[in-house]
């Protein structure tokens, strides 16, 4: 390699990494904002100017979260959605990506055309149906109201077949000529052969489900029942909206989020590497 | 230890017949080799005595037990896999015991069978490893031991040694063949390499194109080939085949020359000799021999010789010289055949041996 083209090779990288930095800065930067606006009173925040620091440092509208919401509840909704959620979704789905990888059976091909042309439906347009049926079913107001639209996830199905699909086909005569009935080939050759993704799609489901909005905000009506969300819109008085008091329920309710991304990063990365080819 | 009976089974994939009426009877305690080239459905036919293929018409009977019907797991049969495919995730008792677990037998039987078979196989010392910490030749004495466990009618050896390199494959062949002899059970066995079917088997199976061509014991494929096509594909070097016409007890080659052949056929029909290497010799007279040819290659094998002749009509022979042959390339060398080592082929490729 002649002196020059190194030199080309550098600038290049040069220009990358720059470029990187600022597309990093521009993302990273609400997020900064957010936490820093928590941080300041009131009467800071809705200056009309920029302040990359705040001049007074408080924690009042954490204690305000904390003790004048009903956080903890809120919290619990959460959990005990996003938990539900991605139990049933990652179960269902492995089934069904077992049975259109594995198994073979009438219309197995349109139904998985369908499922691969449920991508191009949007969830938003299906939510009327959703709540209506919810509604229909008595459901409205209740954890199993917010998990249930939540389970249909062609995504989930699609990386499990994907996954499926490249198990050598050896491992299953050899459970076949062992005796093994479908369910136990999945459960105790397939699955732990696939630990990795099955991690990876519990993750990023459980991600999903937290993060979820819309439709937590539809169908519950009553505070002690949000998801921690749907919560934060609770934040304020007849007086108004409290920007900073919002921004800190917002930093507590992303804080599970981030903590389980630093703790399960590589897996959260793979997952959406995984999907992210599926999903677009 | 059973008997297998395989009584006109067919196979098709779509509209292509893989296997065609195909009636064979493996003795109880017998080993017996499936061989044949890629595609000649060998493979196929030992994946229907498992079960893993479908049979479409004929019977099989398993221990006098009608079995085409029945799922693999319940035909009492274990297969080796030519990856082994022993489950990566499970330690090597794990992997032996999981067939034992599926039938829910109680744990002390399971775990004195699979003591019992890695004794034989000498890997006690292996149990709690996983399949990754174990070499080749490890991996393929679990996936022997986890059909060993079964206690089986009969093993199913789906190319086992191919994964395996040269020198171990030489060893683990021995101890197939040593372990069939202490178990005295029905083995089927794959095959592609003649030398593993030769050295192993009681009787070989010979398919070519989705038919048997042949069934024998090793000596009898070798000595008395059926077709023209075991001719060629049993022995390494194959077989010689020079094309000439028959007539009054001898053989008139391309070149001219007349090979005394004492075979039973209709006279002067077009017809090809078959004559393995070792059936012709080199000779050191001028004026002797029955042919003669110019030396292209010379093949110095250590115990042998192989000599590469062209014939004057252009035909080639390959021809077999002491260890220390003193023939070079570009020599004009006299070929001596053994007579009574002849085959003649017809157009069918029907073989007609020498009395």
């Amino acid at each position: 390699m002649t002196a020059s083209s190194a030199r080309q090779i550098n600038l290049v990288g040069g220009i990358i990494t720059l470029l990187t930095l600022i597309i990093a800065i521009l993302w990273a930067f609400p997020i900064y904002w957010g936490i820093v606006s928590s941080l300041k009173p009131e009467n800071e925040v809705v200056r009309p100017y920029i302040e990359l620091w705040p001049e007074t440092l408080t924690f009042e509208h954490y204690i305000f979260a904390l003790t004048e919401t009903q956080i903890g509840r809120w919290y619990i909704n959460s959990i005990a959605t996003a938990v539900g959620a991605t139990i049933l979704t990652i179960s269902t789905s492995m089934l069904v990506g077992y049975a259109l990888s594995q198994l073979r059976f009438p219309l197995r091909r349109p139904l998985y055309w369908l499922i691969l042309a449920s991508f191009m439906v949007p969830t938003q347009t299906l939510i009327i149906n959703h709540f209506v049926l919810v509604a229909n079913m008595g459901l409205l107001n209740t954890w199993a109201g917010i998990i249930l639209p939540q389970l249909i996830n062609p995504v989930v199905i699609i990386v499990y077949k994907q996954f499926f699909d490249q198990v050598p086909r050896d491992f299953r005569e050899a459970a076949v000529m062992d005796n093994a009935g479908e369910f136990r080939i999945l459960f105790k050759v397939y699955m732990p052969m696939n630990w990795g993704v099955t991690t990876a799609l519990a993750i990023v489901t459980f991600i999903w489900s937290w993060n979820s909005f819309l439709w937590p905000f539809l169908a519950v009506t009553k505070t002690e029942m949000m998801t921690i969300t749907v919560g934060i819109t609770q934040v304020s008085d007849a007086f108004g909206v409290y920007y900073a008091s919002q921004l800190a329920a917002a930093v507590l309710a992303g804080l599970p989020v981030a903590l389980a991304y630093l703790l399960f990063q590589r897996r959260v990365t793979q997952a959406i590497t995984l999907s992210a080819g599926i999903k677009g | 230890m059973a008997e297998i009976i395989l009584d006109k089974v067919s196979k098709s994939f779509g509209s292509v017949r893989v296997i065609n009426e195909v009636s064979l009877t493996i003795q109880s305690g017998e080993f017996v080799v499936f061989l044949g080239p890629s595609g000649s459905g060998k493979s196929t036919l030992l994946r229907m005595i498992a079960g893993l293929e479908t049979i479409d018409d004929g019977r099989l009977l398993i221990g006098g037990k009608e079995s085409q019907t029945l799922p693999p797991g319940q035909r009492n049969v274990a297969m080796v896999f030519q990856n082994y495919a022993l489950y990566p995730h499970m330690t090597v008792r794990d992997n032996m015991a999981f067939g034992l677990r599926n039938i829910k037998m109680a744990a002390p039987e399971v775990e004195r069978r699979v003591q019992d078979a890695a004794r034989m196989l000498e890997m006690d010392a292996l149990l709690d490893r996983r399949p990754s910490e174990l070499s080749g030749g490890q991996r393929q004495r679990v996936a022997i031991g986890r059909a060993i466990v079964k206690e089986p009618a009969a093993f199913l050896f789906d190319e086992p040694l191919s994964n395996l390199d040269a020198a171990l494959r030489v060893r683990t062949r021995v101890e197939l063949a040593e372990l069939h002899q202490r178990m005295n059970s029905t083995m089927i066995y794959v095959t592609h390499d003649q030398t593993e079917a030769m050295t192993m088997s009681d009787r070989i199976v010979i398919l070519n194109d989705c038919r048997i061509e042949q069934i024998g014991t090793p000596m009898e494929v070798y000595t008395r080939p059926a077709s023209r096509f075991v001719a060629g594909f049993i022995g390494s070097p194959s077989m010689n085949f020079l094309k000439g016409s028959y007539k009054d007890g001898a053989m008139t080659l391309l070149d001219g020359s007349r090979i005394a052949a004492r075979v039973a056929v209709p006279e002067a029909d077009t017809y090809e000799l078959g004559i393995r290497p070792e059936a012709v010799k080199v000779c050191e007279g001028e004026g002797e021999g029955d042919t003669k040819g110019q030396v292209k290659v010379v093949e110095h094998l250590g115990e042998r010789t192989l000599v590469h002749v062209h014939l004057s009509d252009g035909s080639a022979i390959v021809a077999q010289d002491g260890g220390r042959s003193p023939v070079q390339p570009g020599d004009e060398v006299a070929l001596r055949f053994d007579i009574s080592e002849l085959h003649l082929f017809d157009a069918s490729g029907k073989a007609w041996h020498a009395e």
